[in-house]
């Protein structure tokens, strides 16, 4: 917690959706060593009247010119939170520290990734394809919005993934929840990330638990799913998981002491988002404790 | 770094001192570096040019009563600190008046589900319903680090029936880590439907005067701003035995929203039915009012909590007459925030010629 007050200066920003903006920071001190599935914690130019820093997964990083950029939204994308962005002008300081939390675990013979992400969570799996691209590993990116106005640009993202779109009212893609792509996609994938809404989670992790069975898959490795639980937390757990989802919590000190961003796994166990997260293996969790 | 005042909370610390020979080396290098004023107090650094240290002559001690004697008034509420351990590497503990603890069970608590915060206007909610390990684990894992340490560690107390509060507070007893109790009233007495015990004086009178009867040290009692009428309340945990009063508890509250599925989750509470509590500066006036009317009420010191980001605020709740000022939610963006409020206030007192901060302290009242 010594680097609760690093600071990073705005080099660039600019709007990609109605209320979503991408920001490009200075901050080395997040860039070296950051992986994609982390978050950073933004503290934003109102302080100290804003009472939490803000938690906002790492969209892009560039560990050689120490440049981060960060997929904010202006209000309230998740619940009452909320960060100026659009009040931010290049050259502004904005207290920015990180990363935090456990990252996504690629398994190394994985080589097709399932990326599902509903709405803002793009935020949180924009690194990861960048990684798996680098890495040589397919890429398949499933898409949900409510509408063709709020669907993230093709042309933000790597040239060689495919994406896929499903919106709420039908007006680009497919007409529905971004769920309904994961048949077509789940035999072909080796391992799947989310990212969204609770209740985009939820679904796929409900949906992900009878996999297996479903489709008399043969699963990399010998013991893949099998042996021993593993415990929460663990990279094991996570790797082991056929979904892996990064929550969106609202974390307050970010260092594990204010048990504000805690969510229950299974057993009732409560897991800190900012410490064993954010990036659960999906069966790690109690989905029906979320409000 | 100059000496300060060393709480001495029983006799039977002498015995203890032996042990932690190596946290006290710890806790006496890690004060020793002198951070610079962080770079995120960026309204006013008045006191940039190293002047942190504060003025020997002004003297800013607080007795709150057997024993319990702060070095200085700022205090860390219970909460964001947890149990200090977890931050005594990146905050200076040492220069603040006392550390309150998490709220401590007899049992182990897994707390509430997700989402446990949300920030409204001004304010912070949040409802991490008492989560902690239990106090025998707090005991074995946190008291013997706390032992060697120069802040007094102040235990928060919790608990649905006198029973459990006595328990606690007897698991406590004889350790030289822990300087003072402070019980929470504001939570539900299961004996009475859940209503807090703060919010009737009969019951928090005699869970103040059962715990009284197994506890030889400081104690606190922690009062709501719920309460149809505070000052009884304040006058019967005074009259049970209590040496200080805080105050206030979160307020309780509630908040509709929460998840982004429009169409199916827009219009259900945040944190299910429970509630959750109110802090941050939201809740200062209402915090302003509780400790007027319970200083007012009665003669013992009171701490004040609610909403402090500034020093004005601190000043403020001085001169409503508290005598010492806890910060709670705005330690959790800012981790730095009391011990350079404790500066600062040490700083005031000194340019304006004061020689102990009391001067400062109920001006609103003469």
């Amino acid at each position: 917690m010594t680097t609760l007050l690093a600071e990073a200066e705005l080099v660039e920003s600019r709007a990609i959706l109605p209320g979503q903006w991408i920001g490009s920071f200075h901050a080395p001190h997040v860039a070296s060593g950051a992986r994609a599935g982390q978050f950073v914690h933004l503290r934003g130019p109102d302080a100290p009247t804003e009472l939490l820093r803000r938690s906002v997964p790492l969209n892009t990083v560039d560990a050689s010119t120490g440049i981060v950029t960060l997929h904010v939204t202006s209000g309230s994308a998740r619940a009452t939170d909320a960060f100026p962005v659009e009040r931010l002008r290049v050259g502004d300081r904005v207290g920015l520290v990180g990363p935090f939390g456990r990252p996504f675990e690629v398994d190394p013979r994985s080589r097709h990734l399932l990326l599902i992400a509903g709405g803002f969570g793009m935020a949180a799996l924009r690194m990861l394809a960048d990684e798996a691209v680098r890495d040589g590993r397919q890429v398949t990116l499933l898409f949900g919005a409510a509408g063709a106005r709020d669907v993230y640009p093709s042309s933000l993202l790597p040239d060689e993934i495919e994406y896929v779109v499903a919106t709420a009212d039908g007006s680009l893609g497919h007409r529905g929840p971004v769920a309904d792509l994961v048949p077509a996609h789940e035999a072909w994938a080796d391992q799947a990330f989310a990212a969204g809404p609770i209740p985009v989670l939820a679904a796929l992790a409900r949906h992900a638990v009878g996999r297996r069975e479903r489709l008399g898959v043969a699963t990399l490795g010998r013991k893949r799913g099998g042996g021993r639980p593993e415990p929460s937390g663990s990279a094991t757990a996570r790797r082991k998981a056929f979904l892996q989802v990064a929550l969106d919590q609202s974390v307050g000190c970010a260092a594990a002491t204010c048990l504000g961003c805690a969510v229950l796994g299974v057993g009732g166990v409560p897991l800190r988002t900012c410490r064993e997260g954010p990036v659960f293996g999906a069966e790690e969790l109690d989905w029906d404790a979320f409000a | 770094m100059k000496a300060r005042k060393r709480v001495v909370t029983t006799r039977r610390q002498v015995a203890a001192r032996r042990t932690p020979t190596v946290r006290r080396i710890k806790s006496a290098i890690v004060p020793a570096v002198k951070r610079p004023v962080p770079a995120s107090s960026r309204s006013g650094d008045s006191h940039a040019g190293g002047a942190s240290t504060p003025d020997r002559s002004v003297d800013l001690t607080v007795d709150l009563g057997r024993g319990l004697v702060l070095a200085n008034p700022i205090v860390a509420a219970s909460g964001p600190f947890g149990y200090g351990v977890e931050v005594v590497d990146s905050v200076d503990l040492g220069l603040l008046g006392a550390l309150v603890t998490r709220g401590t069970t007899l049992r182990a608590r897994a707390g509430a589900p997700p989402p446990r915060m949300a920030t409204t206007p001004s304010g912070l909610l949040h409802a991490v319903s008492f989560q902690n390990p239990g106090v025998d684990a707090v005991i074995e894992k946190h008291e013997p680090a706390w032992r060697g340490w120069r802040v007094p560690v102040v235990v928060n107390v919790c608990g649905e029936s006198v029973g459990e509060f006595v328990e606690v507070v007897r698991r406590l007893e004889g350790l030289s880590g822990v300087a003072g109790v402070e019980l929470n009233l504001g939570c539900p007495n299961r004996s009475r439907g859940g209503s807090p015990f703060a919010f009737d004086a009969d019951a928090a009178a005699s869970l103040v005067a059962a715990v009284r009867r197994t506890w030889d040290r400081c104690l606190v009692a922690k009062l709501s701003a719920g309460a149809a009428d505070v000052r009884s309340v304040a006058r019967a945990v005074a009259g049970a035995g209590a040496d200080a009063i805080s105050a206030i508890n979160p307020v309780a509250a509630l908040a509709v929203g929460g998840v982004r599925d429009r169409e199916r989750a827009r219009d259900r509470t945040l944190f299910g039915g429970a509630g959750a509590g109110l802090s941050g500066p939201a809740i200062r006036p209402i915090a302003m009012r509780v400790v007027y009317e319970v200083v007012g009420a009665v003669g013992i010191p009171v701490v004040a909590y609610g909403g402090v980001i500034t020093l004005d605020d601190v000043l403020d709740y001085l001169a409503v007459g508290a005598a010492a000022v806890g910060v709670g939610a705005a330690a959790l963006a800012d981790p730095s925030l009391p011990v350079r409020l404790a500066e600062e206030l040490a700083d005031a007192c000194s340019a304006s010629g004061f020689t102990s901060y009391r001067a400062l302290v109920g001006t609103s009242r003469r």
